[in-house]
């Protein structure tokens, strides 16, 4: 099977990732409806929160943090899957990336925005949230620049501008060919601005390439350095199941997979949705289903790691946790996690189900399902079964203004991806093209070498 | 103004645990808590409130583990005591314990703080700026002792918690805090800071007794003493010294005559020394009659 | 503190005008110029008000009448915070939790602030004037023996007031009514030991043997034992004293037992008398009476081992001095004063009397000393109300409707008074029967003297005195109000004094020279008195017998099981709410209970092999039944009770009294039976039989404690040592 046909003219191409920016199809409007609507349920939410306290989250004294920590976790690993497949596979010259790259990127931005609003969430005082910024005062007070949380807030921001640019910069010259397809009106005058005056010269072409590419390396380790630096939130502290040397890793490949998982949930849903046949092929799906049952793999691994040196490890604390987790009252989360994350993803080893799609769209959902549970049992079996006996298990079912609030972080989420596939083009035209090209190329090769063998 | 200034000065108020080049010098507020004489009665916990302008939460929020004492009274039993196959009675009594912030010297919730909000004072507190803080709760994340509480609630606004009447005892010594702040004990800061104006006034240092911490001062049992752990007048010093109790050891001669299965005659301990918070309270054993 | 000619009442008025200028401008609630006069503003303060700078005052807690010395931090007119007043014998700088609380009572949002007068279910507002008024159109023509007055324990001026204003009528008919109150151990000491209270020395003795007497939490003077059982355990020459506590259910004190032994509920005595036997040291009418009591056979009744038996008689032959205790928890049954009696037997037998029993100084001036009394006194007048032989009735701290046994029925008596009058500081169930409520100061804002029962090293008269202005205009003393009320009947006689300040500063100053101001003037010898907040006295010194009586002591066997109420319902008697008036104190409430840590609400003690075997685990709402009537709380297994036995908590449970005390928990005294004690008529608290049963709710437990319990998990946190390990003489 071939990642995509060569015979594509290119003014289709433009036709069809244009079309996606016209007049939206009524399962659109349904779509953004829910989604507006979720967001707005948690807006009333946090001005809930905000006005009376943070009680109504359900967490208590000893069992500080709760779902918008762990929630925060989960879009913070959603982001890594864009920088994956744009970035990194960018430099390994994987091809198939190139129709679906677009769409993770905005993926990686818009879940790294959706994250940030987890901090501003979260915060006791939220109207004082610029503490934990570095900015210059004359009283000479800074932040703790030894809080892993503030190395978070910088490291998000860092990233999170970071992808902005390397989103950004990969749409040039997109942008310009919407601004030349484009009759007046507000959409082309937003195109003209933005694409800078892309013209498609050879000198604009090479820039191009060499930004592009720098931006790239400087995007992965940033990535890695991100979902390291909120594992050492948990690693750098001392509690029991916290404090644990492979939390970086560890953190880092369950970020990749629930990343990859959420692009295989994007693709089904982009795909049926704006009609991506064409480009969106079932090969790369299948190729996106490989990598991520590779990444499941690591991390059933590293989790396994895990376990293994808590377990043979001395500290008894950590044991205890690792028992709670197992047999306490979060027991059905945690074995849902391991379920989710290490047994479901079993099915994508079968060939049959590689590019079986509504199979795949349950799976992939499953899949970020587990890993939203690994994030929440990170953080809460440490609070109610921690070292001090006394302050165990108080009762910390999570309200439903907390719920709410995550839901609406689902909304909010979608909401952005829903705008920016009708302002933006989700599908890379000019690297489609290039595909469709070098595959061009490459069968002409094989024709003149088939002809050379005769 | 600058980075350099930042490095500079970072070592100066990034200050952890008792080092040889920068001794506690006058002070260091310490604590010792006799547990065979505390008879768990609750009466330092209530005293707390007073003095302290503590919410009282309410049964609905109580249940949620909303409270707010910053002195709480544990009650242990022995593990085998009401269990299958165990004790039938808990034939020698119950355990009690005072928890309160222990006032770490390399306190695990001063260097997780994003906005450094809590802190540690040259007399050795672990202090908390209500100000300053933004409700990221990772102090109380990491504190080991679970002592850190939360206004999860703007109590001074809450019905009942302070109507008008009762508004009138609060201490105005003592911030009122609002919602989104972490609180703790303070070793009672507001009396230590008078006597130490008092003191410094007449040109002197605190002198043992001088300061009574509330808990303290209520104590029907006296089984609380507080003071300068620097000065060797002090009552605390004495007590630390008499059971070889040091500040900046994770281990004390207690538990190496423990190791070595022998009985060192002497009680003197600190809660979950191992971990190297290097608590500023150290607890005295309940004592068991062997006899009978 | 203050100079000769000053008007302290001046002083205290221009004080709190200060102190409502700050916390109306606190709350915003009501304008500062509302009806005042006199506003004085920080620009320019009496020179005795220094804003920021506390003053402090001596006086008297009244939370209980245990008589512990308080010293009252005053700010900017407002009182702050009690600490113990060093100067005290009792209480010696120390508090309880509940003397801490004092100011919640101060200060209470729901205290009665103008005297009500019942109009069908509501109450309307009058004058002072009016109340008055209505009091003598009420009594006039009214006998003596047609009035009834009930009261709290009353001790100092107040008593004297209290006895003239009824003899100005001939009434004779003063019932003190204590609902928790050592009845029996002052009938059963008077026989033993010749004086109601002596002086216990647990600091003089080496081994304590308490039989259910909590005196670390509710019993009689629990502040000044917490010190002397400090010392106790510091010891002699590093001799540390060792504490046994005989009960069926844990207290404060037993928690912190070197042993605690569970006993079969109502055969404490017989286990005294076991022990005197063991020793083997009686002789005479003493021996003849414990001959049977052999260790078999009390091992067999009491359920308590022969080996501890004998563990306790070698100890307690090894070790003395001793001291032995009977309390509540062995008083409470029909044969109480039996089992007091045969406890008491103890101290006879171990010669401890004249060591650690001690004859104590008592106030040389009798009308002042406490008047004393327990369900007996509500009894009497129950039963007098029943037959409809008083036609106005005074009710004064007490609250009999919340606290009579429920077989006692006092609500329907008491409704049979022509004319009912409550002094109260709350609306509580008492007080929403009366015809007329009249309102209290508090103590922190009212003069008086009071005589503690118990004197601890020496007499002792307490003085109380306003820390602050009245908070509520129209509240008034019980000095005041019943000094108006003579001068109804005997206006010459007492016209001479303006106020209850003013008779009581006559009064004391009166006896100066008795009260060791021989050679002051007036004015010093008051300040001085007021600074101080206490007198400490030479009182004649009360004889001890030291001849032990064993003759008609008689105990009966145990009781037999109950098939339809097999377990013994306890009263459980915690430190903070004691009979429950002090129960819309906030701080109270949310003070966990020291042993089962639960906060704002009844449950229901039980051992966990008795839970287990009727299926009941903690939070199942359970129904208690006795012969009188039954309640709903929720369960916690407790280990430290009898399995024959349930525990639940009084003082909860108020229909009435205020936010923080109504409709939180139940009230067991509703489903206690009329048993009383045989010798003294004293209500058999620990005589109620009960039955328990699931009614299929259940709940989760507000507590402290969390679900690992109690357990420490094997980390090292409270730990505790064996007396050999350690030597405390090199303690510092």
């Amino acid at each position: 099977m071939k990642d995509i046909r060569e015979d594509i003219a290119w003014a289709k191409i433009n036709t069809d990732v244009l079309k996606s920016l016209e007049n939206p199809r009524k399962l659109y409007w349904v779509i953004l409806f829910f989604a507006l609507a979720a967001f707005g349920v948690g807006v009333g939410c946090e001005i809930y929160q905000y006005s009376v306290g943070m009680g109504v989250e359900n967490v208590n004294n000893p069992h500080v943090w709760g779902l918008y920590i762990a929630t925060f976790i989960f879009w913070i690993g959603m982001s890594h899957s864009g920088t994956l497949l744009s970035a990194i596979l960018h430099l390994m010259h994987a091809d198939w990336r190139k129709p679906i790259y677009r769409f993770a990127e905005a993926m990686t931005t818009f879940s790294l925005m959706t994250a940030g609003l987890f901090v501003m969430v979260h915060i006791g005082r939220l109207w004082q949230f610029y503490y934990s910024l570095p900015y210059p005062n004359e009283r000479g007070i800074w932040p703790n620049f030894q809080s892993p949380l503030l190395w978070d807030a910088m490291a998000i921001f860092t990233y999170l501008s970071s992808s902005i640019i390397f989103l950004y910069v990969g749409m040039i010259p997109d942008l310009a060919i919407c601004r030349d397809n484009m009759k007046d009106g507000w959409r082309r005058k937003l195109y003209t601005l933005l694409s800078l005056g892309w013209e498609g010269t050879d000198r604009q072409w090479r820039n191009f390439r060499v930004t592009y590419l720098t931006v790239a390396c400087f995007l992965i380790p940033l990535a890695v350095s991100v979902h390291s630096i909120v594992a050492s939130d948990f690693a750098m502290s001392q509690q029991p199941g916290w404090h644990v040397t492979s939390f970086p890793p560890y953190f880092v490949a369950g970020a990749l997979y629930s990343g990859c998982a959420a692009i295989i949930t994007l693709f089904i849903i982009l795909r049926y949705v704006f009609r991506f046949e064409e480009y969106m092929t079932l090969p790369i799906l299948k190729k996106t289903v490989r990598l991520t049952f590779a990444i499941a793999m690591v991390w059933t691994y590293l989790n396994a790691v895990e376990f293994a040196s808590v377990w043979y490890s001395h500290d008894s604390a950590s044991k205890d946790v690792l028992i709670q987790k197992a047999t306490g009252p979060f027991a059905f989360a945690w074995w849902g996690m391991i379920f989710c994350g290490s047994v479901v993803p079993l099915v994508l080893a079968f060939k049959r189900f590689q590019t079986n799609i509504p199979v795949l769209l349950v799976v992939s959902l499953l899949l970020n399902l587990g890993m939203w549970l690994e994030r929440w049992m990170i953080v809460s079996p440490t609070f109610s079964h921690g070292y001090y006996p006394w302050t165990w298990d108080h009762d910390q079912w999570p309200s439903l203004i907390a719920w709410s609030i995550v839901l609406a972080s689902f909304g909010w989420f979608t909401l952005l991806f829903m705008v920016f596939c009708k302002v933006f083009p989700s599908v890379s035209m000019y690297e489609v093209k290039e595909m469709v090209y070098h595959r061009s190329l490459h069968l002409k090769k094989g024709e003149t070498a088939e002809q050379g063998a005769h | 103004m600058s980075v350099s200034n930042l490095l500079e000065n970072w070592s100066q108020f990034r200050h952890f645990h008792p080092v040889d080049d920068k001794p506690h010098d006058p002070y260091k507020w310490a604590m010792s808590i006799d547990l065979d004489a505390c008879t768990g009665c609750n009466a330092c916990s209530v005293a707390c409130y007073a003095e302290n302008n503590l919410p009282v939460v309410g049964k609905d929020k109580y249940a949620h583990g909303h409270s707010m004492h910053w002195m709480r009274i544990e009650r242990y039993w022995d593990e085998d005591v009401g269990v299958a196959g165990g004790r039938e009675f808990p034939d020698q009594g119950a355990q009690f314990l005072p928890m309160m912030c222990q006032q770490c010297e390399a306190a695990p919730c001063e260097t997780v703080c994003p906005v450094a909000a809590t802190n540690h004072t040259a007399d050795g507190l672990n202090s908390q700026i209500y100000n300053r803080c933004i409700g990221s709760r990772y102090c109380s994340a990491n504190c080991p002792f679970k002592v850190r509480y939360f206004n999860w609630y703007d109590y001074p606004t809450t019905d009942n918690v302070w109507p008008a009447e009762m508004s009138q005892q609060l201490n105005p010594d003592v911030t009122v805090r609002g919602k989104g702040v972490m609180e703790k004990c303070t070793f009672c800061v507001q009396r230590i800071s008078a006597a130490k104006v008092a003191a410094k006034g007449e040109g002197r240092i605190v002198h043992d007794g001088e300061i009574q911490t509330a808990c303290q001062q209520v104590c029907p049992t006296s089984a609380i003493s507080f003071g300068n752990l620097v000065d060797p007048e002090s009552r605390v010093h004495k007590q630390w010294k008499a059971q070889q109790v040091e500040l900046d050891k994770e281990a004390q001669a207690k538990d190496k005559h423990g190791e070595e299965g022998g009985s060192s005659g002497l009680r003197g301990y600190r809660i979950l020394e191992e971990l190297r918070p290097y608590p500023s309270v150290m607890y005295l054993e309940r004592v068991r009659e062997s006899a009978v | 503190m203050m100079d000769s000619g000053f008007d302290r009442r001046d002083f205290l008025k221009v004080l709190g005008w200060g102190g409502a200028a700050v916390a109306l401008s606190g709350c915003g609630n009501t304008s500062i110029e509302d009806g005042r006069e006199t506003v004085v503003s920080y620009s320019e303060p009496a020179d005795y008000v220094i804003p920021s700078i506390g003053v402090y005052y001596n006086s008297t807690c009244a939370q209980c009448d245990a008589g512990c010395s308080i010293n009252g931090r005053v700010r900017e007119g407002r009182v702050l915070k009690l600490e113990g007043n060093p100067a005290s014998t009792i209480n010696r700088g120390k508090m309880c939790g509940l003397g801490q609380a004092g100011v919640q009572h101060h200060y209470n949002p729901d205290r009665v602030r103008e005297p009500l007068l019942r109009k069908g279910d509501a109450g309307e507002t009058i004058t002072w004037e009016k109340a008055y008024a209505l009091i003598a159109e009420k009594m006039n023509g009214v006998s003596g023996e047609e009035v009834a007055f009930l009261s709290g324990g009353v001790s100092g001026h107040l008593k004297v007031l209290l006895g003239n204003y009824l003899d100005s009528f001939g009434c004779k008919n003063h019932f003190v009514y204590e609902a928790v109150a050592p009845g029996v151990m002052r009938a059963a000491n008077k026989k033993s030991y010749g004086v109601a209270m002596p002086r216990y020395s647990i600091n003089k003795a080496k081994v304590v043997l308490s039989f259910g007497a909590d005196f670390l939490g509710s019993w009689v003077s629990p502040v000044h034992f917490s010190q002397q059982y400090a010392q106790f355990r510091k010891g002699v020459d590093g001799q540390r004293g060792v504490l046994i506590q005989v009960e069926s259910k844990m207290t404060l004190t037993g928690a912190n037992a070197d042993r605690w032994v569970a006993v079969r509920p109502g055969t404490e005595g017989i286990l005294a008398l076991g022990i005197i036997n063991a020793l083997g040291t009686a002789t005479g009418d003493i021996a003849a009476a414990v001959k049977e009591y052999d260790r078999v056979r009390v091992s067999k009744e009491t359920g308590v081992t022969p080996g501890q038996i004998d563990k306790i008689a070698a100890l307690l032959k090894l070790r003395s001095p001793s001291l032995v205790l009977a309390g509540s928890a062995a008083e409470g049954y029909a044969h109480g004063s039996q089992n007091a009696a045969a406890i008491n037997l103890l101290n006879h037998v171990l010669g401890n009397i004249g060591k650690t029993v001690e004859a104590c100084e008592s106030v040389p001036f009798p009308q002042m000393a406490p008047a004393t009394g327990n369900t007996a006194a509500l009894k009497s007048l129950s039963d007098g109300l029943a037959a409809g032989k008083y036609k106005v009735l005074f009710s004064y701290a007490a609250n009999p409707v919340f606290t009579a046994p429920g077989a006692m029925k006092f609500k329907e008596s008491m409704a049979k008074a022509g004319f009912k009058v409550a002094f109260a500081h709350y609306m509580d169930e008492t007080a929403l029967q009366a015809d007329l409520v009249l309102p209290l100061d508090s103590a922190l804002e009212d003069w008086g003297t009071q005589v503690p029962e118990y004197l601890a090293t020496c007499a002792q008269v307490n003085i109380q005195q306003p820390l602050m202005e009245r908070l509520h205009a129209n509240t008034r003393g019980m000095g005041d109000i019943l000094l108006a009320l003579l001068k109804q009947r005997r206006a010459e006689e007492y016209k001479g004094y303006e106020d209850y300040y003013a008779y009581l500063r006559g009064a004391l100053l009166k006896n100066k020279g008795a009260l060791g101001g021989a050679n002051v003037d007036d004015d010093t010898f008051w300040n001085e008195t007021l600074t101080r907040g206490l007198i400490k006295l030479e009182g004649p010194v009360g004889a001890l017998s030291a001849k032990a009586n064993a003759a008609g002591l008689k105990l009966p066997a145990p009781a037999e099981g109950d098939a339809q109420y097999p377990l013994h319902l306890i009263p459980g008697v915690t430190a903070s709410l004691r009979d429950g008036r002090h129960t819309n104190q906030p701080w109270l409430q949310e003070s966990p209970d020291p042993l089962t840590t639960i906060v704002w609400d009844s449950w229901v003690e039980i051992h966990p092999k008795k839970a287990a075997e009727l299926h009941i685990v903690e939070g199942d709402i359970v129904e208690i039944t006795s012969k009188t009537g039954s309640i709903k709380a929720q369960a916690y297994l407790f280990p430290g009770i009898h399995p024959e036995a349930i525990s639940v908590p009084l003082g909860r449970g108020h229909e009435a009294m205020g936010r923080y005390a109504k409709g939180y928990g139940v009230n067991p005294f509703q489903i206690m039976d009329a048993v009383y004690d045989n010798e003294t008529g004293e209500l058999a608290m620990h005589e109620t039989r009960v039955r328990i049963s699931k009614t299929g709710q259940r709940v989760i437990v507000v507590k402290d404690e969390g679900s690992a319990g109690g357990s420490q998990a094997g980390k090292k946190i409270a730990v505790r040592v064996s007396t050999d390990d350690v030597d405390l003489s090199e303690e510092v």
